[in-house]
């Protein structure tokens, strides 16, 4: 028996249009601690987790884990159903193969039950062990999202690096090339318009803008985004929701191409 | 061509052995692919309709060309590392099969000249594509157009789905691509179908694990051997009234092909008199192969080689290789992506499933789960409600998606 309920169900449609770009189908699991989701791309080059632990619902029931394997387009559609105030409630019994999302309007005068078919998902799930990174980046979500839109205007690719100076995002492309470097900046009136650079060393890697610009489909969740870098592992690409949980996005670098380039088999 | 009816086998016995990806998850993988097997089907499928093929001026056919050119670009744009390897010498008991394949294309040669006397239209289709040969000079052809494309091209010492085989064990390669199941017999740790289909057909890579077959059918590695031998091989001839299923019968109640020997019903079972059992056997246990493993390089296209070699020699347009040639290059950039589980390793996840297979067979014993009944289930479930994602794959080499190959180029 499971049964989660969501005041704020706004925050679960914005996840689902934060995720369903970049993969198609995915597990949700559900445990004491709360609701998840591990899921790569089709390619295996990008990986999105998403946390929502159970005290941020107002009522979370969840007896045994389970995992729920979803459409994720098929989730949005139904989700699109819901109105921005409703009350989200979402159930499934124990051995059923449907899940359903209940809609209630706030001031309870409209209650809408969709019931959707869960499917048999067969997914990897990987390990991702804490890591210290070299750099980490918190900056406004739309001035990233900014940056990576007018970017791949001009190349594939950006180079992200980290310096004493600032966190700098360049490209090359045939038309000609692009720098852009954002400041520490703490001295503004709203906190979430802050710039703010924690370097343990410098750090300069090299990103598909194409899952940069995916990543940004979750900036309508949270007014700032962190940056976590480190020489020879995945970015993460953190956006809060809510005070009750995270998506991050793990992106592989682009590894600088010789000839005698191994790449794993 | 392979080990009849394996697939079905598989697909009834040991479902979780197989499983569908998609062709863009094999991005940045190093896969090996039997070229010879490949080369037959462009044959067959590129550009040719009933006796009529594409050729250059010279008259000489240039669908293997078109066919390995495309597809080997498809696969290195999606980030694809191809390794082609080729046929060398067949062991001397596929002599047998392959006299026996020589008489069929005669004979449906003579069919052939008939159909196309009494101009039914079927029948050349039918016949003309029985009589498709992939000759030394087809295979030359290839492996000139490979190295000029930067993909390295293997010669095999003996057969090709062999060396694939070994190239996976010694994990120089991630996977053997082939549609011949032999690749599995060989002991590939992990095979592919579909691979090189085109993606007009969007058909799924079928992926198979042999450690997972060995599980899921409970059988060892021998015992998985002796069941293809009886199943039927290119090797020696089966014997009369055992099929796949009658095979792992026998192989499970009997555990070997001598012990089988000494139990079953001689006269229900004929033997056929010369039956070379241990030989194919050995030739699948200890197939010819190259006792260095070759040093595999991806290098860039030589440009002016392939312009040379296909639109002067062969009479293709140049502005489409031109075009293609700019598709490699690209490609070629596109490769320097990692992957994420070069970085995290799989971890088992501790949630189940909401529905519990299980719980629904308690009447059963545990291994009944994984035995026929289990899988006819989820084939219930999969037409109620998407779920599961079993499909039997079609045979190898049926007409209809020769029609829909055609089709699409």
């Amino acid at each position: 028996m499971l049964e989660l309920r969501l005041v704020q169900g706004s925050l679960l449609k914005k996840v689902l249009e934060a995720i369903k770009e970049l993969v198609t189908d995915a597990n949700f699991d559900c445990s004491a601690t709360g609701f998840s989701l591990q899921a790569m791309d089709s390619s295996h080059v990008a990986l999105v987790a998403l946390l929502l632990r159970s005290e941020g619902f107002e009522h979370y029931r969840c007896d045994r884990n389970l995992s729920m394997g979803m459409n994720l387009n098929n989730v949005s559609k139904m989700l699109r159903c819901a109105g921005n105030d409703d009350i989200i409630t979402l159930k499934a019994d124990d051995g059923s193969d449907t899940v359903t999302f209940m809609f209630e309007s706030p001031n309870q005068d409209k209650i809408a039950d969709f019931e959707m078919k869960l499917m048999d998902i067969d997914s990897e799930h990987l390990g991702i062990p804490e890591a210290e990174y070299h750099a980490i980046v918190k900056m406004p979500s739309a001035e990233f999202a900014r940056i990576c839109k007018d970017l791949s205007s001009i190349g594939d690719t950006v180079v992200i690096s980290v310096t004493k100076e600032g966190v700098k995002f360049s490209t090359r492309g045939d038309i000609g090339n692009a720098n852009i470097v954002c400041r520490q900046n703490t001295t503004v009136d709203k906190p979430e318009e802050a710039t703010i650079i924690e370097m343990q060393e410098p750090v300069s890697l090299t990103f598909a803008l194409r899952y940069m610009n995916s990543f940004t489909k979750a900036t309508p969740l949270s007014n700032t985004v962190t940056i976590s870098l480190s020489s020879e592992l995945p970015v993460v690409v953190e956006y809060k929701v809510a005070d009750m949980g995270y998506i991050r996005f793990y992106l592989a670098p682009k590894i600088e191409d010789d000839e005698d380039m191994k790449p794993e088999v | 061509m392979g080990i009849k009816g394996l697939t079905k086998l598989l697909a009834d016995n040991a479902p979780k052995a197989m499983k569908e990806q998609k062709f863009e998850s094999y991005f940045g993988r190093k896969i090996a692919i039997d070229a010879s097997m490949s080369i037959y089907q462009f044959l067959i499928v590129v550009g040719r309709i009933g006796t009529e093929t594409l050729t250059n001026e010279a008259g000489e056919v240039t669908s293997h060309l078109q066919g390995m050119f495309n597809r080997t670009i498809r696969l290195l744009e999606a980030g694809i590392k191809p390794v082609y390897v080729f046929d060398g010498q067949p062991p001397d008991l596929k002599k047998q099969e392959l006299a026996k394949r020589y008489s069929k294309r005669e004979d449906a040669s003579k069919e052939l000249t008939a159909a196309i006397e009494d101009g039914d239209k079927e029948g050349i289709e039918k016949y003309s594509k029985r009589t498709v040969k992939v000759t030394r000079q087809h295979n030359e052809d290839c492996k000139r157009l490979l190295r000029l494309m930067g993909v390295p091209v293997i010669e095999a010492p003996g057969e090709a789905e062999a060396e694939c085989a070994a190239l996976c064990k010694n994990e120089k390669v991630y996977a053997v691509a082939s549609e011949d199941m032999d690749s599995l017999t060989f002991g590939a740790p992990k095979f592919l179908r579909h691979l090189m289909d085109p993606s007009s057909r969007k058909i799924p890579v079928m992926e198979f694990e042999v450690l997972k077959v060995l599980e899921e059918l409970n059988l060892t590695m021998d015992q998985f051997i002796d069941l293809c031998i009886l199943s039927g091989c290119d090797y020696c001839d089966s014997i009369k009234g055992i099929g796949g299923q009658t095979a792992l019968k026998l192989i499970r109640q009997h555990g070997s092909i001598e012990t089988m020997l000494e139990n079953i019903n001689k006269e229900r079972y004929p033997i056929p008199e010369d039956w070379p059992y241990q030989e194919a056997r050995r030739l699948f246990k200890e197939p010819l192969v190259s006792t260095e493993p070759p040093e595999l390089k991806w290098s860039a296209p030589e440009e002016e080689g392939i312009v040379n070699f296909l639109v002067n020699e062969n009479g293709f347009n140049n502005d489409r290789v031109t075009k293609a040639i700019e598709k490699i290059k690209a490609a070629k950039n596109k490769s320097s992506q990692g992957r994420l589980e070069s970085f995290f390793k799989p971890s088992a996840s501790s949630s189940m499933p909401i529905k519990r297979k299980e719980s629904k067979c308690i009447l059963g014993s545990p291994r009944s789960v994984l035995g026929p009944k289990a899988f006819t289930l989820q084939v219930c479930l999969c037409q109620s409600s998407r779920v599961g994602n079993l499909k039997l794959p079609s045979p190898v080499m049926d007409i209809r998606s020769h029609q829909m190959y055609a089709r699409s180029f």
